[in-house]
């Protein structure tokens, strides 16, 4: 409970810091705040994804249920998140472009990325028996992920955006305040906290899931 | 009244109740693996 506790601790004083201390970003002004939830829910939708990537390929290897469970959570968790980046991100659109989707690089990109993942979960609920739902979405998540660095990384810099330089920029530099750098990696740190605190859960209830049926 | 303190204090909100479903959540998981 005391690791739970330092988590809420961090998360709620860097948004204290974040919000009332940290200085604007001169271009991005009032909409500076977005970005404090908007990075972080797009930092975790890229390390659920690659997660469950992971566990699908120990679970090809090891034919272990468990990583079947681990790699379901982090998608579904994975695709929550991505979510979340998507409506962050719509917002900030709003006020810095005028509407809130432009079929912008980015926006397009992490659309396919809602569509992959959205068909994984569909693809695992169509499929009753569990070995074979298993191997298959295990099989699928390997493939769609491979999609993922090209869609959230390469494709974004390959065409002309209107989506500000990610935080290191095309230079390779942090071109930011010290103060804002500081609350961006304290909220990336806490929402890795919280991620792996509800994959947990998620795995652990998978497992009762399994418990119950097979009683 | 200042605007960030409005977006704090939603999002201190937001993040609170989360926070306490989890917990929730996490002690009735606790009770059922025990069962």
């Amino acid at each position: 409970m005391l690791l739970r506790l330092s988590l809420f601790v961090w998360i709620s004083v860097a948004m204290v810091v974040a919000l009332l201390k940290a200085p604007l970003v001169p271009v991005l002004l009032e909409t500076t705040r977005v970005l404090y939830f908007h990075i972080p829910c797009a930092w975790i939708a890229v390390v659920a994804l690659g997660w469950s990537m992971l566990h699908s390929i120990l679970y090809l290897v090891k034919r272990d249920l468990r990583h079947d469970d681990h790699a379901a959570a982090a998608a579904g968790l994975g695709l929550l998140f991505c979510i979340a980046a998507t409506v962050t991100g719509a917002l900030w659109a709003k006020a810095m472009w005028g509407a809130y989707w432009n079929w912008d690089p980015r926006e397009t990109s992490i659309f396919f990325v809602l569509l992959l993942y959205t068909a994984y979960l569909a693809l695992r609920s169509s499929i009753q028996e569990e070995e074979k739902r298993a191997r298959l979405s295990a099989v699928y998540s390997v493939i769609a992920f491979v999609a993922v660095p090209f869609l959230v990384f390469v494709v974004p810099r390959m065409y002309d955006s209107l989506h500000p330089d990610p935080i290191i920029n095309r230079r390779g530099k942090v071109d930011m305040d010290p103060m804002i750098v500081l609350c961006f990696n304290a909220m990336l740190v806490g929402f890795t906290g919280l991620y792996f605190w509800m994959q947990s859960l998620r795995v652990r209830v998978s497992r009762l899931e399994r418990r119950a049926h097979a009683a | 009244m200042d605007r960030n303190w409005i977006v704090l204090g939603v999002s201190l909100l937001v993040w609170g109740l989360l926070f306490l479903w989890l917990v929730r959540v996490e002690k009735r998981v606790k009770e059922l693996e025990r069962k």
